[in-house]
């Protein structure tokens, strides 16, 4: 069974990209394709999964452990259970600069603190002996991004960083997010099921449906003429302000497929409002629907007349 | 750390009323034995028994002789042989716990060795053959009373090896050499090593899919770092806790073992003791094992803070 299947993107140096989806639709296994880290038994059965000029799926098992937490680092979704709870935080910390030649032990030592400084955590010289349990959510979730940011990766992955944490730290942590990754000019995936944090923080998004990934592209293109009918259900069913109350909101009727019950053609025809014959038994490719906009779909919103019309029978 | 030592001392008090009351409970049980320490003696006369009886003060009412016993333990004093005369009990019960104590390091250092040994490997390597090479190890051993093993040894090492051992274990007689330890230890160790190794593996293969093992592995540790460290480390709490049951269960083997054994330890002293009705001895000895079992779960539960921060006394 393939969980996700055939994703490809690009992501650039201080750019931020947004993977959205339903749950189960393969974000985090895509993140963690990257690293080589899906969790057993599974594992990557075909493809390559290139990196600048390096193919991940190719390396040896110290080529990877010298590329993970350095070229890539991963934040979690959830800081609670992240985190080594018999260790403690600085040597959490440290151990992710050692474990990478790029500063001397002594070096990795004493950048503890500042690293911690520099993710906001107050009182850091004195909270850099604390264990996990003595810190709040939002401030492990500061931790790992420390451990994260530690060895100044090319690219930071964070797996919806908030999710798990109070609404009041949420924009802090997102804050934090951003302007380290342009400190240090790194590239930032930010998975998340928040359409809005997309919208306010994310140069492209790509939207992934059953593994796949079914709309790319800038996020403003996406916000403004989503082609894809799964893309636009998910627009649709965000709550906006500027909207007339009138006007419903549309839910996605129906659950995202099971991995072992896939649908044969379009992986979205069960749901989809604007599908014809066609949906039902070949599936679409990904292709170019305007510059840089790419989308998975026979149909694409743009041919569709009136698509409130049809979406509400 | 104030804190530790003051669960310490009251842990100390703990141990001390308890074995006070176990030594008490035993000097009234052993009263209602039928016999005295005098009855195979050849040649006695009523008045001769009755001599004996009075010089240890056995003629007095029970509660006379509890008192009179007590204030002698108070002074650390615990009398004097019945049967051996002029065998003064507290420095030969001394000598003969550190007999068992060192076999029963052994014992615990086979236990604790072993089992991690085998549970962590047959975890690593889950549904291979070493797992069940192991797995299937754990559970014979499980199910082999230490008797049996003991008895086993001895045919094979006394017997069969006869040649190569010249008989270290039982044809020679006295106590001392290291060469005699290793099989009691092992017959007594080996039942618990099997048990270590079941809750091991069970406890390694919950971590190793933990969140905090992931970021282990994310960050780029090298693999025998994140077994060691963050794997093993947080497996090992759960063993620790049944740390002080599996002492306990070493020292009350190390009764059988050592008389198997023909081991002058405590256990041995133990079933001597009470055919010989030396009633002295045989609290002596109830009185030591009771603080024995005391204090070892006390080291047990000074430990466990140390591998689990979370727990602070
Ligand atoms: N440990 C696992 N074992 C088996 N299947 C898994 C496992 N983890 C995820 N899956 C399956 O892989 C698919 C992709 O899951 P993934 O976690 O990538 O989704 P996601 O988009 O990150 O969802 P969420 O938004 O809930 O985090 C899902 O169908 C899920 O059921
Ligand atoms: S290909 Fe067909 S079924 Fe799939 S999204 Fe497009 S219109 Fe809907
Ligand atoms: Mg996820």
């Amino acid at each position: 069974m393939n969980a996700v299947d055939g994703v490809s993107f690009e992501v650039d140096r201080g750019e931020i990209v947004g993977i959205v989806g339903e749950s189960g639709s393969g974000k985090t296994m895509t993140a963690l394709s990257l690293l080589r880290l899906i969790p057993e038994p599974g594992k990557i059965t075909s493809g390559r999964i290139l990196y600048g000029e390096k193919d991940v799926a190719q390396m040896t098992d110290e080529e990877i452990r010298e590329f993970r937490g350095n070229e890539i680092a991963m934040i979690f979704q959830d800081p609670m259970t992240s985190l080594n709870p018999v260790l403690r935080i600085g040597f959490q910390v440290e151990e992710a600069m050692i474990a990478h030649q790029r500063f001397t032990n002594k070096q990795a030592k004493e950048r503890v603190v500042p690293m911690l400084q520099r993710v906001r955590i107050p009182a850091a010289k004195d909270r850099v002996r604390d264990y996990p349990h003595q810190f709040s959510g939002g401030m492990r979730q500061r931790a790992m991004i420390a451990m994260g940011v530690s060895n100044e990766p090319s690219l930071l992955i964070a797996d919806e960083p908030t999710t798990a944490l109070d609404v009041t730290v949420q924009a802090s942590i997102i804050e934090l997010i951003r302007d380290l990754s342009r400190e240090l000019r790194a590239a930032v995936i930010l998975i998340t099921h928040n359409m809005a944090l997309v919208a306010s923080l994310c140069n492209r998004v790509i939207v992934m449906y059953a593994g796949r990934v079914v709309e790319e592209g800038p996020t403003r293109a996406i916000f403004k003429n989503p082609q894809h009918p799964y893309t636009w259900s998910l627009l649709r069913s965000m709550p906006r302000v500027d909207e007339k109350e009138k006007e419903r909101l549309i839910s996605i009727k129906g659950l995202p497929p099971d991995l072992g019950k896939m649908p044969p053609g379009c992986k979205f025809h069960p749901r989809c409002k604007f599908r014809v014959d066609r949906c039902f038994t070949e599936e679409p490719p990904l292709a170019e629907v305007d510059p840089g906009q790419q989308a998975r779909c026979w149909v694409l919103m743009k041919n569709i007349p009136d698509p409130e019309a049809q979406a509400k029978t | 750390m104030r804190g530790t030592l003051l669960y310490i001392g009251q842990r100390l008090v703990l141990i001390a009323v308890t074995t006070v009351l176990v030594s008490s409970i035993v000097f009234l049980l052993l009263h209602q034995i039928p016999g005295n320490a005098f009855l195979n003696e050849t040649r006695q006369t009523p008045q001769a028994l009755a001599a004996e009886l009075h010089r240890y003060g056995l003629d007095l009412p029970l509660q006379n002789q509890y008192v009179n016993w007590v204030q002698g333990v108070l002074h650390g004093n615990l009398g004097e042989s019945l049967v051996n005369r002029q065998v003064k009990i507290t420095p030969l019960l001394v000598r003969e716990t550190s007999v068992s104590a060192t076999v029963g390091f052994f014992a615990l250092l086979v236990t604790v060795g072993l089992g991690l040994i085998l549970g962590v490997l047959a975890a690593l390597r889950q549904n291979t053959w070493v797992d069940y090479l192991a797995s299937s190890t754990a559970v014979v051993g499980y199910s082999i009373p230490s008797f049996v093993i003991a008895i086993f040894g001895l045919l094979v090492f006394g017997h069969y090896l006869y040649l190569w051992t010249q008989g270290t274990f039982y044809y020679v007689p006295g106590w001392g050499k290291l060469e005699q330890i290793p099989v009691p230890a092992l017959a007594l160790g080996l039942p618990y090593a099997s048990y270590v190794a079941r809750l091991t593996r069970a406890s390694m293969l919950e971590t190793i899919r933990t969140d905090y093992v992931r970021t282990a592995w994310a960050k780029g540790l090298k693999a025998r770092v994140v077994v060691v460290r963050h794997a093993l480390r947080n497996a090992l709490i759960p063993v620790v806790t049944i740390l002080g049951p599996l002492i306990t269960g070493i020292i009350t083997g190390s009764v059988v073992i050592e008389n198997i054994f023909g081991i002058p330890g405590l256990g041995k002293e133990f079933v001597t003791s009470i055919l010989a009705r030396d009633y002295n001895i045989v609290i002596g000895v109830f009185t030591f094992y009771a603080a024995l079992v005391g204090l070892a779960n006390l080291t047990v539960d000074v430990i466990y803070p140390i591998l689990d921060p979370r727990i602070r006394y």
